[in-house]
């Protein structure tokens, strides 16, 4: 692929950004751990040889049981299946790392309470107040807030964009009547109604996700309508426009590319917008149903009972920080590499 | 920037909620802003009401009380409470929220304060003695004697001339009448009121012999007649004068007169006009009844002062600083993790522990299945349900041991509950025979089990109890065994409430709150006219176009032809024997039916309290269904400040900072440890814990 030669300047530049550059090789390495999570934290083995046949079990359906000569039908508990063929012989279990589902009671039959890391359970941060393990309820958590994250800037984008640019294109009575929509729009209070909406309706991501998506992409139009603005009135818009350039491929094809550079620079901290909004949601309860891992459920569980079980707190909080402060250096980074002045010379 | 505009939005929701906060700051004042010149008169309008409804407002002399009367005062009864108990100090107390109403009736007043101003405290007719084994006696409150005419289904009764409201008025038979008028006025807003007390519902007459002398009527000879009537509690004709349209709003933030111990000052309501951290209220010092056998040890505090504290966790941090006087611990993990027994405050004496076990009927948790909804009607998949659900795991994981399995819909009456009754174990395999039955056979790739046309075994379990989302975790985790999915959904308290009187859940997690009756009721939960409209054709056969009817307590939805005979039956009854052969069958139909699935009970309650709070020897009064709901307890304010000393410069704290010790004089270090285990039917306290 070839490479406009400003956008190779640019990558050159991040790359030289060593703290951002470095931060952005890191949360990739994150992100293909999350991706893969079930690979490193699961309770479903990795790979099981039995009676003469190798199984890998982490994805497809369940296996029930009855396979592995237990004499139940759910889903096998590789744990017990792995101590038998210890202490039997007969074949092998090969667990990963962090041998537990995010859901999972980490200690069966056990009193429910919050215990303190135990590396020789391998909970290697604890559980929380439901005998779960605290590592993967933070790994799954992550991965529900990327996913989360990168809905929430392909939502913001494309409102943002469709409608910004709209209003930068058109203008006129379009523009007026949009921007006074977005004005009141703006000032319906976004707490309340994720409150009705998650009271009324069962919350999911999806619904989530299109309530702060709802009341995230009023920002973006500003940026793209007074770029648009500023591109339409350049000469190479009039050249497309008497070419008979259709507006869509004008707005898409020409001004679009010569804004872009602006919504680049916007991604990471829209993104830890997202992961501090769904946190903080559900921090207070109306976030994702119960029991999907979150980082802001694994926070409110923490901060109640910070004497007695501090590692949940400090678990979460940990994870919190680190990646958002590497989104933060990225997107410094990511700006600066963007920055125009660096370039423009100005005659 | 996006950053800025959620920060604004935030911004915005802060003032909108400090906008509500003000507008509702402005509507109140001492008289809620009505000019009492402008007042409306209810009298023209009682008088005339009581005229139009001669039948039910009914005006005698004395000479028309039969003479053949047996009157009763059962001051043979002991006292309650302990004489050791001495008045004064300070019960210092938490609340979620702040009361949103003053008000008694009416929207909004059926709240968690209502019990400070109505509930524990407004003194009516007769108690019920609560320290007594046996059938339910009644201890003389507004009234000073009694009689029963059973065969009339009617209860004389004699008021205490020196019974006086509040602001010095006496109470006088006129506000018991006036008691009829209110609840059924349709000022008050109150749906509930307006049928339990409507005319000929439940009473049928109400007669006035002279200023203190009484006589009321059942529409049916219920065994509990006696305190079905006494339990009446009067109200004060005098303060409710300015009854009218605007009810609601007139007496929203007005202290109605109370014939109990406790008032709320004009001073405290200027005051909480502007200040809604806090809620005082203040005992009477020349209260009518405070030296009156059943009385004169109870109700100790000078004053109770109740702080708005919102989260759980934070009142239980005040507890520990000694803010508040006590925690309650009925929740395990407090119990056991947040205030264990060998918790330095607990270990050194400062802070003590009582468990107290009774016989009473216990709030219904467990699942509400709702047999409207598709698949639920199915009677196999809901007996599947009941075996697919492991309690005792939850018993033995999350309650550790402290609670019970309930096993009928209504556990806790002695003899009125079903002795042989065991609610269904947890047995996958059998529950998997039940789904087979109706037709979901085979397990997906997700474990769990699908009909033939492709539909899974798949449901909503809704709570609004967010401290038990641990108990729905393992069910959860358990039920997927037997092929079964639960969806949970952890609700807000009212809007969960809201879906289940919609009913518009599959599976409700809920416990319904109950009063300490001799029998249960069954009509309200399980009659078929408060599942469907309409249920049944003449001839007792479903009806097809049925439409199911909201706003119930029927969330099972049951409608069952037999089971609707044997309620009504039930409630007509004034036979004890024929009610509990009544019961008896109705539970083996309620087991049958297995739409409500019995979860736990917690035969007891335990209590954490500073030293200085201070109890009966037997801790409480059998029916207690809380550490304060008899307010027997009292406060010992030198042990008050021995405790504070010995805590604040010094004393436990020293051992954990360094340099804290000073000198503290005779003060102990620390107090005998006290964690103890009552059970209401042994007079003195197993002291097996005590050390």
């Amino acid at each position: 692929m070839r490479l406009n030669p400003l956008t190779v300047k640019k990558i050159k530049r991040f790359k030289s950004l060593r703290r951002g550059y470095y931060s952005l090789i890191i949360m990739g390495a994150l992100l293909l751990v999350a991706v893969f999570a079930e690979l490193f934290v699961n309770n479903r083995a990795l790979v099981v040889y039995y009676e003469g046949s190798l199984r890998f079990p982490t994805y497809g359906s369940q296996i029930a049981g009855t396979e592995f000569g237990f004499d139940y039908s759910h889903e096998t508990n590789y744990r017990d299946l792995r101590d038998r063929l210890r202490a039997e012989g007969g074949g092998f279990v090969i667990m990963p790392p962090v041998p537990f589902g995010p859901q999972e009671d980490a200690y069966p039959g056990e009193f429910i309470r919050p215990r303190p890391p135990d590396f020789g359970n391998r909970n290697f941060l604890g559980t929380d107040t439901q005998n779960r393990d605290v590592l993967a309820r933070l790994v799954y958590g992550f991965r529900n807030a990327m996913i989360f994250a990168f809905g929430f800037v392909g939502g913001v984008y494309l409102l943002g964009i469709a409608i910004g640019c709209a209003m930068g294109y058109f203008g006129g009575w379009f523009d007026l009547i949009t921007q006074r929509f977005i004005e009141i729009w703006s000032n319906i209070p976004f707490l309340y109604t994720v409150i009705f909406v998650s009271s009324v309706f069962e919350p999911s991501l999806l619904l989530l996700l299109g309530i702060i998506v709802a009341f995230s992409w009023t920002g973006m139009t500003y940026y793209m309508r007074t770029g648009t603005f500023k591109e339409k009135a350049r000469e190479y818009v009039a050249a497309a426009q008497i070419l008979g350039a259709s507006t869509s491929r004008i707005i898409f094809h020409h001004i679009l590319p010569n804004i872009i550079a602006t919504l680049v620079t916007f991604m990471p901290f829209l993104m830890i917008t997202a992961i501090t909004s769904l946190t903080a949601l559900d921090f207070l309860g109306y976030g994702l149903p119960e029991p999907t891992p979150s980082w802001g459920e694994l926070l409110r569980q923490g901060t109640e009972r910070l004497k007695i079980a501090p590692w949940i707190t400090l678990s979460a909080f940990a994870a919190m920080t680190v990646v958002l402060t590497l989104m933060a250096f990225v997107g410094e980074a990511v700006r600066e590499a963007f920055d125009p002045k660096k370039f423009t010379i100005y005659e | 920037m996006m950053r800025t505009s959620v920060r604004f939005s935030l911004l915005t929701a802060l003032a909108g909620i400090a906008a509500v906060l003000f507008a509702g700051c402005c509507r109140n004042d001492a008289r809620g802003g009505f000019d009492p010149a402008d007042a409306p008169d209810i009298r023209p309008e009682l008088a005339e009401y009581y005229e139009e409804h001669s039948d039910f407002f009914r005006f005698r002399t004395l000479d028309d009380i039969p003479d053949d009367l047996e009157w009763t005062d059962n001051m043979h009864l002991p006292d309650i409470g302990s004489p050791e108990a001495r008045k004064g100090g300070v019960q210092r107390g938490s609340m979620g929220d702040f009361p949103r109403t003053l008000r008694v009736v009416g929207p909004e007043a059926n709240n968690a304060f209502r019990r400070f101003i109505l509930d524990d405290m407004l003194v009516g007719l007769a108690g019920l003695h609560p320290n007594v084994p046996g059938g339910h006696k009644s201890y003389p409150g507004v009234a000073q004697e009694w009689a029963v005419d059973y065969e009339n289904r009617t209860v004389y009764a004699r008021l205490n001339p020196d019974a006086r409201w509040s602001d010095g008025e006496p109470v006088t038979v006129d506000d018991v009448m006036f008691m009829f008028f209110f609840y059924q006025s349709a000022y008050i807003n109150d749906p509930w009121y307006n049928n339990w007390y409507g005319i000929g519902i439940n009473y049928t007459n109400i007669t006035k012999y002279d200023e203190h002398t009484l006589s009321i009527t059942m529409r049916e000879a219920r065994p509990d007649l006696e305190r079905r009537i006494l339990n009446l509690r009067p109200l004060p004709k005098h303060f409710f004068r300015e009854m009218g349209d605007d009810f609601v709003q007139r007496y929203q933030w007005r202290f109605m007169p109370t014939t109990g111990p406790y008032v709320i000052t004009d001073e405290e309501i200027e005051r909480i006009r502007f200040n809604r951290d806090s809620i005082t209220l203040t005992r009477l010092k020349d209260w009518w009844a405070r030296d009156l056998k059943f009385y004169r040890n109870r109700f100790n505090a000078d004053q109770i002062r109740l702080r708005v504290i919102r989260d759980t966790p934070k009142a239980f941090e005040a507890f520990l600083l000694g803010h508040l006087d006590m925690f309650g611990m009925n929740l395990t993990e407090y119990n056991y993790d947040m205030l264990p027994d060998d918790h330095p405050l607990v270990r050194d004496g400062f802070i003590h522990k009582s468990t107290f076990y009774n016989d009473i009927p216990r709030p219904s948790w467990g699942l509400w299945i709702n047999s409207s909804m598709p698949h639920l009607d199915n009677n196999d998949i809901r007996i599947g349900i009941h075996y697919a659900l492991n309690w005792d795991q939850v018993l033995e994981q999350f309650f550790r041991g402290d609670y019970v399995r309930m096993q009928t819909t209504a556990d806790g009456y002695g003899d009125m509950t079903h002795p042989d009754i065991r609610a269904r174990p947890f047995d996958p395999d059998r529950a998997m025979e039940f789904f087979a039955k109706a037709g979901f056979t085979e397990r997906g790739s997700d474990g769990i089990l699908r009909n033939e046309r492709g539909q899974r075994l798949s449901f909503n379990i809704n709570t609004g109890a967010a401290p038990f989302r641990g108990i729905l975790a393992i069910l959860r985790q358990e039920a997927r065994k037997a092929g079964l999915e639960l969806r949970l959904e952890i609700l807000d308290p009212s809007a969960n409430w809201l879906k289940v009187q919609e009913k518009n859940h599959d599976i409700a997690f809920v416990g319904l709150n109950v009063s300490v009756e001799r029998y249960p009721r069954y009509w309200e939960t399980y009659h078929s006219s408060n599942a469907y409209h309409d249920a049944f054709l003449e001839d007792g056969t479903p009806n097809p176009d049925r439409r199911v009817r909201t706003q119930t307590n029927n969330m099972q939805v049951i409608a069952n032809f037999e089971l609707d005979q044997l309620i009504e039956r039930y409630d007509e009854s004034d036979c004890l024997d024929e009610m509990r052969e009544l019961a008896f069958r109705m539970e083996e139909i309620l087991h049958e039916d297995a739409s409500f699935v019995p979860a736990f009970v917690f035969p007891k309650f335990r209590v954490a309290y500073w030293r200085w709070v201070r109890w009966p020897d037997d801790f409480n009064v059998r029916f207690a269904r809380e550490p304060t709901e008899y307010y027997v307890h009292w406060f010992d304010e030198e042990r008050r400040a021995e405790t504070e000393l010995a805590v604040r410069p010094g004393g436990w704290l020293a051992r954990f900072i360094p340099g804290a010790a000073r000198d503290v004089g005779e003060v102990p270090a620390r107090f005998p440890k006290k964690v103890r285990v009552f059970d209401q039917w042994l007079a003195v306290p197993e002291d097996v814990l005590e050390e």
